[in-house]
This record gives C-alpha cells, structure tokens and sequence, in this order.
C-alpha cells in the first residue's frame, strides 16, 4: 500500500517536472531569434477563425437560453427590467469565458494534442530535431501563442453575440428596443466586471494551448496514444480551466471587493 | 546495379581510414529491459555498414542514440570526433547538421508540400533567405532522387517509395557527412526496394557520404554493404563482407542469409 502510494507520488511529481521543463523550453524559445511567424498566423487562422462559427452560435444561444429561463421569474417579482442587467454581467463575468474556454478546450486542445501526437508517432518531431531544426520553436511556441491570444478574442465575441442573444430572447415575449437593452446591460456592468474576465480568459487559452502541446508532444508511441493524447488534452484543460477560473475569483474578490 | 557491380562495391574497403563513428561498450537499458548490452562499431569515412539481427534487437535504438535522439547509460559514442554524451545543445545542433537521419516512415511532414519539406532544414538550420537558391538546391536534390514532378505535392498523395526518395532528398539537402538509414526498403515492393538501394549507393557516392544502414532486407544489404555486422541479444557478434558471411559456418548468422 505505502508503495503504491510512494509511486504513485513519485510518478506526479515527475509529471510535475516533465511540465515545468515543458514550460520552461517553451519560455526560452519564445525569445529566441527566428520566431516562426508564417506558422504562428498559420495557427491564429486555424484557432481563431475556424472556431467562430461554433463559438459564435453558442454564444448567440448562451445568452438567448439564460434570457428565457430568466425572464419569467424576474417578471413574478417585477424586476423584468433587471433582465438586460443580469444576463450582461453573468455572461461577462462568468458564463462567457467559461463556457467558451471549455468548447474551444474540446475543439482546440484535443486537435493539438491529436496533431503532434501524430507527429510524434510518425516520427516527424523526431525528423524535425535530427535535422537540427527546433521542433519547440516551430510547433508549441506558435500554438500556445495562438491560444493566448485567440481564446480572448473569441470570448470578446462569444459575449457580444450572448448579448445579442438575450436582446432576442427578450422580445421572444415583449417588445424591447435593442438601444434600450444595450443600455441597461452596459449600464450594469463595471470596470471590475469586464477587466478580470478578459484577463482570465488569456490564462485559459495558455491552460489550452500548452495541455494540448504537451500531451501531444509527450505522448508515446502507437497509433492508440494519438487518441489518449487527444482525450486527457481535453480532460486535463477542462479541469486546469475550472481551477484557474476558481483562483481567479478569489484574486478579483481581494482586489476590487 | 548487376552482380559484379555489387562483388567490386563488397570487396573494395574504405581507402581511407579516418573514423567518423566510433562506438565503444555502449549500453542502453528501457527500464528493466536492456537492449543494448555492449555495442562495439567503427564507421570509417566512405564506407557503408548495414546493421543486421531480427527484431527487437536494438538496431533503431544504436542509431537512435547516434543521432542524439536517446541518451545511452553507458560506454564512448563518439560522431566525427566528438563525444555525444558531452556535446551541449548547440554543439549537437552543429553536429546534427552533418547527419542524415533517413526515417522507416519517411517522416514526411504531413501538412507541407515537398518543396516546404525540402526548404524546411534550409531556412529553419542554415537560415537561408534567399529564394533562387533554396529553389535551387531543393530542385537539384529532388532530380537527384529522380522525382522533381512531385514537388508541389502533400506526402499524402505519394506513393511508399517516393516518400522515401523525399525522406532521403531532404536529409540530403543539408549535404551530411553520415547518413543513418532506418529500414530504408520496408514495407516496399521489390522492384522499389532495389531502386532505393542503388539509389543509395548512387547518392553516396556523389555526396561522399558514410553510412549506418539497418534492413532485414539482404538485396538491400548485398547491394549497399561494404560491411555487415550481425546484431543478437543486445551484441554485435559477427562482422564481414556478404560473402564471408553469407558463407559463415555460424548457423545464427548464415540464417539471415538463406
């Protein structure tokens, strides 16, 4: 039993390790002269812009969804006028970027982690480090970059059609004016609202883009471990975007209240 | 290439004995499972030594250890005069700049068309910038490997054997002084199979290349072997042209042979 306990202990922290090494190569390569910007735009396109049409629509609904499951309770007590309010700073502060982060997770982590995991069985990281080129450079710099950087935009999106959404499922059973509904939302919103939301969201597409990398570029050999990196991508970002989501609530919390 | 063709490459040694490889007790263990027990090699410069032994054995894992891919736990490795184990990073980019590591596969990366798989180690390694030339250089090697008409092609619409032309023209892009093949004719049908092994001797001879080469296959290795050595249990325990060994009184060596 305390052996078991001992190697599994062991096997953790040496994961642990594996990633800070992972981590720490990724950093140095980011600096490192010869920054692939062909690949890097390359990956934008594919993260970003390949994932705004699913993006796009679960936003849209997100928000037409809350405001209609919403929408008959407040009206019980009155507060129908609240509704623009409360699915502007839900969404913004915290369905948004979640949910987002999750889909893109599903979409994004387990395709890199696919992708190299494939490379990596075929022996094409292999090929691309004995021919001296930096298989780092090239391949995990340019994804958890694209990553960093797309998932913001893609939530930033992702909340906008969520507004429109609500704005939409509002008049599914009154007639609201889109000036009034936007108004009332963004007049509900602060700045400690909309900062650490977009914030958090860089540090979900980071989680995404290196889980996807690593359990890629780590994975083992045999076509079996391209669908093990593929799953434990998605599962491992999932969970790392709902533990930074939860530290990122107390950080907000000691900041702004 | 007919069969006196192949009598003169086997009798000819290398003239020159400068040793570009040299291998000394090397050990390699995965886990409890020691696959290289105590590998002993010298590859003199000109000269092409297929690795033969069944599977399992630990020829890809030697070669593998050469190119800088596996770290062995013990005994000299040593590639153009230098100890791999203490080369640093740059030191074994430096080094691997001189070698050519031909993949089973191909390794073909699989979202670049030839022409970007061939420009990939020019402008990544040798950081050239200019156009003209790249195109140069990867039209040149592509006509050396007989297959300039699939330049703008995906790997995925080559066919077996021209991914491994490809494999070979984009190592040999980088004009390496050692060439590893890993099973260069697996997996091809015969008529190939002898078209890539003289296609290696052809290419050896006008880039001046060493070579390691590891085959079961014993056309290939009577067409491309100045010298075989035999691989069992983690050993290399015969060595010798075809001939001799084709002609061994061992019957675990003469096997291979039958």
């Amino acid at each position: 039993m305390a052996s078991a306990l001992t190697s599994t202990f062991n096997r953790y922290m040496e994961l642990v390790g594996d990633q800070v090494v992972f981590t720490g190569r990724f950093a140095k390569n980011i600096f490192r002269g010869g920054f692939e910007w062909g690949e890097f735009v390359r990956q934008c396109f594919i993260v970003g812009y390949l994932s705004v049409g699913l993006v796009g629509i679960t936003g849209f609904i997100i928000g037409f969804v809350l405001t209609l499951q919403t929408q008959p309770t407040l009206k019980e007590f009155g507060a129908e006028s609240y509704v623009p309010g409360m699915v502007s700073i839900s969404i913004i502060r915290e369905i948004g970027p979640v949910i987002i982060a999750l889909i893109c997770a599903g979409k994004i982590a387990s395709s890199i982690g696919a992708e190299l995991g494939s490379m990596k069985v075929t022996e094409q990281i292999d090929a691309m480090e004995v021919s001296a080129a930096n298989p780092v450079q090239y391949l995990v710099v340019t994804r958890i970059l694209a990553c960093t950087i797309m998932v913001p935009l893609l939530t930033i999106m992702a909340d906008a059609l969520a507004m429109a959404g609500g704005w939409v499922g509002v008049n599914v059973q009154d007639n609201v004016s889109a000036t009034l509904f936007f108004r009332k939302s963004f007049a509900a919103l602060e700045f400690s609202d909309v900062v650490p939301s977009v914030v958090k969201t860089f540090f979900f597409g980071y989680a995404i883009g290196f889980v996807g990398c690593y359990k890629g570029y780590h994975s083992s050999r045999g076509t079996e471990s391209v669908g093990r990196a593929a799953n434990s991508a998605v599962v491992s970002a999932s969970l790392w975007i709902i533990l930074i989501d939860a530290v990122a609530v107390q950080i907000t919390n000691l900041i702004y209240y | 290439m007919d069969d006196t063709l192949v009598q003169e490459k086997n009798t000819a040694t290398a003239t020159d004995e400068e040793v570009v490889i040299r291998i000394e007790h090397l050990k390699k263990s995965f886990g409890d499972n020691e696959v290289l027990k105590d590998i002993n090699l010298e590859l003199h410069k000109g000269e092409n030594i297929v690795v033969l032994g069944r599977s399992g054995q630990g020829k890809s894992v030697t070669i593998q250890c050469i190119a800088g891919l596996l770290e062995p736990d013990e005994g000299k490795l040593e590639v153009l005069g230098k100890e791999v184990r203490e080369l640093s990073s740059e030191e074994l980019k430096e080094m691997r700049m001189k070698l050519g590591f031909l993949f089973q596969s191909g390794a073909l990366y699989d979202s670049m068309t030839v022409r970007e798989n061939l420009a990939f180690p020019l402008t990544r390694v040798l950081k050239m910038t200019d156009e003209a030339e790249i195109e140069k250089r990867v039209t040149d090697v592509l006509a050396s490997v007989g297959l300039e008409d699939a330049i703008d092609k995906l790997p995925s619409d080559l066919s077996g054997g021209m991914r491994k032309r490809v494999g070979l023209a984009r190592t040999l892009i980088m004009r390496p002084a050692i060439m590893l093949y890993d099973e260069p004719t697996t997996g091809l049908d015969p008529i190939t199979s002898r078209e890539i092994s003289e296609l290696i001797i052809q290419l050896q001879e006008k880039y001046e290349t060493s070579s390691i080469i590891i085959t079961h296959d014993m056309n290939c290795a009577r067409i491309v072997a100045d010298r075989i050595v035999v691989m069992n249990d983690g050993k290399y325990i015969a060595t010798g042209t075809y001939d001799e060994l084709a002609n061994s009184p061992d019957e675990l060596i003469n096997n291979f042979f039958k």
